[in-house]
Protein backbone atom coordinates (compact mmCIF):
# COMPACT_ATOMS: atom_id res chain seq x y z
CA UNK A 1 0.00 0.00 0.00
CA UNK A 2 1.14 3.21 -0.77
CA UNK A 3 1.82 5.61 2.25
CA UNK A 4 1.56 9.31 2.28
CA UNK A 5 4.46 11.44 1.17
CA UNK A 6 6.21 13.60 3.69
CA UNK A 7 9.22 16.53 3.46
CA UNK A 8 12.08 16.35 5.53
CA UNK A 9 14.25 20.11 4.86
CA UNK A 10 17.48 20.12 6.43
CA UNK A 11 18.28 23.32 7.38
CA UNK A 12 21.73 23.29 7.98
CA UNK A 13 22.32 21.47 4.45
CA UNK A 14 19.57 23.25 2.53
CA UNK A 15 18.76 19.86 1.60
CA UNK A 16 14.89 18.72 1.06
CA UNK A 17 13.68 14.92 0.77
CA UNK A 18 10.22 14.41 -0.13
CA UNK A 19 9.20 10.79 0.28
CA UNK A 20 7.10 8.12 1.58
CA UNK A 21 6.66 7.28 4.87
CA UNK A 22 8.33 4.67 6.56
CA UNK A 23 6.18 2.75 8.59
CA UNK A 24 7.43 3.95 12.16
CA UNK A 25 6.12 7.71 10.59
CA UNK A 26 3.02 6.36 9.23
CA UNK A 27 2.20 4.68 13.02
CA UNK A 28 2.55 8.47 14.04
CA UNK A 29 0.52 9.97 11.21
CA UNK A 30 -2.38 7.45 12.21
CA UNK A 31 -2.10 7.91 15.98
CA UNK A 32 -2.46 12.13 14.62
CA UNK A 33 -5.08 11.33 12.72
CA UNK A 34 -7.14 9.21 15.04
CA UNK A 35 -6.62 12.22 17.70
CA UNK A 36 -7.95 14.76 15.26
CA UNK A 37 -10.79 12.82 13.90
CA UNK A 38 -12.10 12.82 17.43
CA UNK A 39 -11.34 16.08 18.32
CA UNK A 40 -13.35 17.09 15.11
CA UNK A 41 -15.92 14.86 16.42
CA UNK A 42 -15.86 16.25 19.97
CA UNK A 43 -16.27 20.09 18.57
CA UNK A 44 -18.91 18.75 16.06
CA UNK A 45 -20.88 17.11 19.46
CA UNK A 46 -20.53 20.30 21.45
CA UNK A 47 -21.65 22.80 18.39
CA UNK A 48 -24.93 20.27 18.17
CA UNK A 49 -25.26 20.15 21.82
CA UNK A 50 -24.91 24.22 22.03
CA UNK A 51 -27.39 24.56 18.93
CA UNK A 52 -29.94 22.69 20.84
CA UNK A 53 -29.94 24.36 24.08
CA UNK A 54 -30.05 27.37 21.76
CA UNK A 55 -33.43 26.27 20.20
CA UNK A 56 -34.77 25.34 23.18
CA UNK A 57 -34.65 28.43 25.00
CA UNK A 58 -35.24 30.04 21.60
CA UNK A 59 -31.83 32.33 21.09
CA UNK A 60 -30.27 32.80 17.91
CA UNK A 61 -26.37 32.62 18.58
CA UNK A 62 -25.68 35.89 17.44
CA UNK A 63 -29.00 36.64 20.14
CA UNK A 64 -26.53 34.95 22.50
CA UNK A 65 -23.61 36.88 22.06
CA UNK A 66 -25.39 40.14 22.35
CA UNK A 67 -26.38 39.12 25.84
CA UNK A 68 -23.20 37.96 27.20
CA UNK A 69 -21.22 40.63 25.52
CA UNK B 1 71.87 68.53 34.15
CA UNK B 2 68.74 70.60 32.29
CA UNK B 3 66.00 68.61 31.41
CA UNK B 4 62.76 68.93 29.37
CA UNK B 5 59.50 70.42 30.74
CA UNK B 6 56.82 67.03 29.96
CA UNK B 7 59.56 64.22 29.66
CA UNK B 8 62.31 65.06 30.73
CA UNK B 9 64.61 64.62 28.38
CA UNK B 10 68.33 65.60 29.67
CA UNK B 11 70.05 69.10 27.61
CA UNK B 12 72.77 70.44 27.77
CA UNK B 13 73.12 73.42 30.36
CA UNK B 14 73.93 76.79 29.50
CA UNK B 15 77.53 76.48 30.72
CA UNK B 16 78.14 72.79 28.69
CA UNK B 17 81.27 72.94 26.96
CA UNK B 18 80.83 72.89 22.98
CA UNK B 19 83.09 70.12 22.82
CA UNK B 20 80.48 67.75 24.01
CA UNK B 21 77.62 68.70 21.58
CA UNK B 22 78.03 65.33 19.91
CA UNK B 23 77.12 63.40 23.04
CA UNK B 24 74.76 65.76 24.17
CA UNK B 25 72.88 65.95 21.42
CA UNK B 26 73.11 61.77 20.95
CA UNK B 27 71.60 61.55 24.45
CA UNK B 28 68.82 64.10 23.60
CA UNK B 29 68.04 61.87 20.03
CA UNK B 30 68.21 58.77 22.03
CA UNK B 31 65.65 59.80 24.69
CA UNK B 32 63.28 61.25 22.09
CA UNK B 33 63.57 57.81 19.87
CA UNK B 34 62.62 56.37 23.11
CA UNK B 35 59.72 58.12 24.32
CA UNK B 36 58.23 57.89 20.80
CA UNK B 37 58.41 54.49 20.78
CA UNK B 38 56.85 54.19 24.21
CA UNK B 39 53.90 56.21 22.89
CA UNK B 40 53.48 54.83 19.34
CA UNK B 41 54.62 50.98 19.98
CA UNK B 42 52.37 49.82 17.05
CA UNK B 43 53.65 47.54 14.74
CA UNK B 44 50.73 46.44 12.81
CA UNK B 45 47.91 47.40 10.22
CA UNK B 46 45.38 48.14 12.08
CA UNK B 47 46.47 48.82 15.83
CA UNK B 48 45.83 51.28 18.15
CA UNK B 49 47.10 52.81 21.62
CA UNK B 50 45.91 53.35 24.79
CA UNK B 51 47.52 54.82 28.11
CA UNK B 52 48.77 52.42 30.18
CA UNK B 53 49.55 51.99 34.16
CA UNK B 54 53.12 53.71 33.56
CA UNK B 55 53.49 57.03 32.45
CA UNK B 56 54.16 58.32 29.07
CA UNK B 57 53.94 54.67 27.83
CA UNK B 58 51.23 53.02 26.01
CA UNK B 59 50.05 49.78 25.56
CA UNK B 60 49.48 48.46 21.74
CA UNK B 61 45.98 46.63 21.08
CA UNK B 62 46.03 44.61 17.56
CA UNK B 63 43.06 44.95 15.61
CA UNK B 64 39.68 42.69 16.29
CA UNK B 65 38.31 40.22 13.93
CA UNK B 66 35.87 41.08 11.23
CA UNK B 67 32.21 41.91 13.42
CA UNK B 68 33.90 42.65 16.42
CA UNK B 69 33.60 45.97 18.19
CA UNK B 70 35.62 48.07 20.90
CA UNK B 71 34.56 47.17 24.88
CA UNK B 72 36.00 47.75 27.68
CA UNK B 73 37.22 44.57 29.91
CA UNK B 74 39.48 45.05 33.38
CA UNK B 75 39.35 48.96 32.67
CA UNK B 76 40.81 48.58 29.49
CA UNK B 77 39.59 49.24 25.89
CA UNK B 78 39.28 45.40 23.89
CA UNK B 79 37.90 43.57 21.19
CA UNK B 80 35.09 41.84 21.34
CA UNK B 81 32.11 39.93 19.47
CA UNK B 82 28.85 42.21 19.49
CA UNK B 83 26.41 40.90 21.99
CA UNK B 84 23.62 42.94 19.78
CA UNK B 85 20.19 41.45 19.21
CA UNK B 86 19.36 40.48 15.50
CA UNK B 87 17.47 38.18 13.80
CA UNK B 88 18.86 36.14 11.12
CA UNK B 89 16.92 33.73 8.08
CA UNK B 90 17.87 30.19 9.17
CA UNK B 91 15.34 28.27 6.27
CA UNK B 92 12.72 29.21 4.02
CA UNK B 93 10.29 25.79 3.76
CA UNK B 94 7.75 25.02 1.25
CA UNK B 95 4.99 23.08 2.52
CA UNK B 96 3.81 19.73 0.59
CA UNK B 97 2.70 16.39 1.72
CA UNK B 98 1.08 14.89 4.76
CA UNK B 99 3.52 15.99 7.25
CA UNK B 100 6.83 18.70 7.04
CA UNK B 101 9.79 18.03 8.91
CA UNK B 102 12.53 20.97 9.20
CA UNK B 103 15.21 19.81 11.12
CA UNK B 104 19.22 20.50 12.04
CA UNK B 105 17.74 23.81 12.92
CA UNK B 106 21.13 25.76 14.53
CA UNK B 107 21.45 25.97 18.24
CA UNK B 108 23.37 29.33 17.99
CA UNK B 109 20.65 31.99 19.13
CA UNK B 110 17.86 32.48 22.02
CA UNK B 111 14.89 31.82 20.66
CA UNK B 112 13.24 31.47 17.10
CA UNK B 113 10.78 33.55 15.41
CA UNK B 114 8.80 31.61 12.98
CA UNK B 115 6.22 32.95 10.47
CA UNK B 116 3.96 30.84 8.77
CA UNK B 117 2.27 32.02 6.03
CA UNK B 118 -0.54 30.70 2.82
CA UNK B 119 -1.11 27.70 4.01
CA UNK B 120 -3.64 25.50 2.00
CA UNK B 121 -4.94 22.09 2.38
CA UNK B 122 -5.37 19.39 -0.73
CA UNK B 123 -8.37 17.76 1.04
CA UNK B 124 -10.24 19.07 3.84
CA UNK B 125 -10.30 21.79 5.95
CA UNK B 126 -8.32 21.66 9.30
CA UNK B 127 -6.34 22.94 12.06
CA UNK B 128 -2.58 23.64 11.99
CA UNK B 129 -0.22 22.22 13.97
CA UNK B 130 3.37 22.54 14.78
CA UNK B 131 5.07 19.40 16.73
CA UNK B 132 8.57 20.95 18.35
CA UNK B 133 10.85 18.60 17.69
CA UNK B 134 10.11 16.45 15.12
CA UNK B 135 8.51 13.12 14.32
CA UNK B 136 8.38 11.82 18.15
CA UNK B 137 5.09 11.92 20.12
CA UNK B 138 6.15 12.45 23.06
CA UNK B 139 6.49 15.25 25.50
CA UNK B 140 3.34 17.82 25.95
CA UNK B 141 2.38 21.26 25.31
CA UNK B 142 0.07 23.62 26.83
CA UNK B 143 -1.81 26.72 25.44
CA UNK B 144 -3.89 29.07 27.04
CA UNK B 145 -6.73 31.72 25.37
CA UNK B 146 -9.02 32.45 27.92
CA UNK B 147 -9.67 29.20 29.07
CA UNK B 148 -7.03 25.92 28.97
CA UNK B 149 -6.89 24.43 25.81
CA UNK B 150 -3.88 21.76 26.06
CA UNK B 151 -2.58 19.99 22.84
CA UNK B 152 -0.33 16.84 23.99
CA UNK B 153 3.20 17.45 21.90
CA UNK B 154 1.66 20.34 19.81
CA UNK B 155 1.08 24.03 19.28
CA UNK B 156 -1.81 24.30 17.44
CA UNK B 157 -1.68 27.31 15.39
CA UNK B 158 -6.06 27.24 14.39
CA UNK B 159 -6.76 26.17 18.04
CA UNK B 160 -9.60 23.76 17.42
CA UNK B 161 -11.00 25.78 14.90
CA UNK B 162 -10.50 24.08 11.35
CA UNK B 163 -9.28 26.42 8.63
CA UNK B 164 -10.79 26.60 5.26
CA UNK B 165 -8.73 24.23 3.28
CA UNK B 166 -9.24 26.64 -0.20
CA UNK B 167 -7.83 29.84 1.41
CA UNK B 168 -4.59 31.00 1.65
CA UNK B 169 -5.24 34.09 3.71
CA UNK B 170 -3.37 32.96 6.55
CA UNK B 171 -0.45 34.10 8.70
CA UNK B 172 1.04 33.15 11.99
CA UNK B 173 3.97 34.13 14.07
CA UNK B 174 5.54 31.70 16.84
CA UNK B 175 8.04 32.22 18.87
CA UNK B 176 10.03 29.49 21.10
CA UNK B 177 11.80 31.11 23.85
CA UNK B 178 15.34 29.75 24.98
CA UNK B 179 14.93 26.64 22.43
CA UNK B 180 18.27 25.34 22.78
CA UNK B 181 18.79 25.00 26.34
CA UNK B 182 18.62 21.57 27.68
CA UNK B 183 17.32 21.80 30.91
CA UNK B 184 14.51 23.95 30.57
CA UNK B 185 11.07 24.11 29.71
CA UNK B 186 10.53 26.28 26.67
CA UNK B 187 8.07 29.23 26.25
CA UNK B 188 6.18 30.19 23.66
CA UNK B 189 4.16 32.59 22.14
CA UNK B 190 1.90 33.01 18.80
CA UNK B 191 -0.85 34.73 16.94
CA UNK B 192 -2.38 34.90 13.43
CA UNK B 193 -4.87 35.18 11.46
CA UNK B 194 -7.15 32.93 8.73
CA UNK B 195 -10.18 32.11 7.29
CA UNK B 196 -12.14 29.43 8.91
CA UNK B 197 -15.03 27.57 7.12
CA UNK B 198 -17.72 30.20 6.31
CA UNK B 199 -15.41 31.70 5.90
CA UNK B 200 -15.40 33.66 8.76
CA UNK B 201 -12.04 35.72 10.08
CA UNK B 202 -10.35 34.40 12.67
CA UNK B 203 -7.76 36.21 15.14
CA UNK B 204 -5.99 33.70 17.65
CA UNK B 205 -3.60 34.77 20.34
CA UNK B 206 -1.88 32.53 22.62
CA UNK B 207 0.87 30.80 24.19
CA UNK B 208 2.01 28.11 26.37
CA UNK B 209 5.31 25.72 27.46
CA UNK B 210 6.68 22.65 26.49
CA UNK B 211 7.58 20.15 29.47
CA UNK B 212 10.66 18.95 27.53
CA UNK B 213 13.81 19.87 28.52
CA UNK B 214 15.81 18.67 25.27
CA UNK B 215 16.64 21.03 23.31
CA UNK B 216 14.08 21.55 20.20
CA UNK B 217 16.42 21.47 16.66
CA UNK B 218 13.21 20.32 14.88
CA UNK B 219 10.04 21.22 13.97
CA UNK B 220 7.49 18.69 12.71
CA UNK B 221 4.06 20.78 11.09
CA UNK B 222 0.96 18.85 10.09
CA UNK B 223 -2.87 20.18 8.95
CA UNK B 224 -5.78 18.30 10.11
CA UNK B 225 -7.50 18.20 6.75
CA UNK B 226 -4.38 15.80 5.56
CA UNK B 227 -2.32 17.04 2.89
CA UNK B 228 -0.41 20.20 2.43
CA UNK B 229 -1.22 22.43 -0.90
CA UNK B 230 0.54 25.67 -0.07
CA UNK B 231 2.10 27.34 2.39
CA UNK B 232 5.81 28.82 3.65
CA UNK B 233 7.60 28.52 6.99
CA UNK B 234 9.99 30.89 7.65
CA UNK B 235 12.61 30.33 10.61
CA UNK B 236 14.92 33.46 12.43
CA UNK B 237 17.45 32.72 14.96
CA UNK B 238 17.28 35.78 17.34
CA UNK B 239 20.06 36.61 19.34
Amino acid sequence: MTKPMIRIHNTQTDEVIDREMTAAEFKIYEKDQAALAAEKAEAEAKAIAKAAILARIGLTADELKTILG
Amino acid sequence: MATTTNYGWTTPDDTALVKDGAAAIRTLGSSVDTTTKNLNPSTTLGDIEYRSSTANTNTRLGIGSTGQVLTVAGGVPSWATSSSGGMTLLSTTTLTGANVTISSISQDYQSLHILITGVTNATSDGALRVRPDASTNNGSTGQVLGTNYHQFGNISLSFEQNMLRTSANNAFALDIFNYASTTTYKPFTFSGFYESSGPTDQYVIGGGGTSEISAIDSLFLFHGGGNFSTGTVRIYGVK
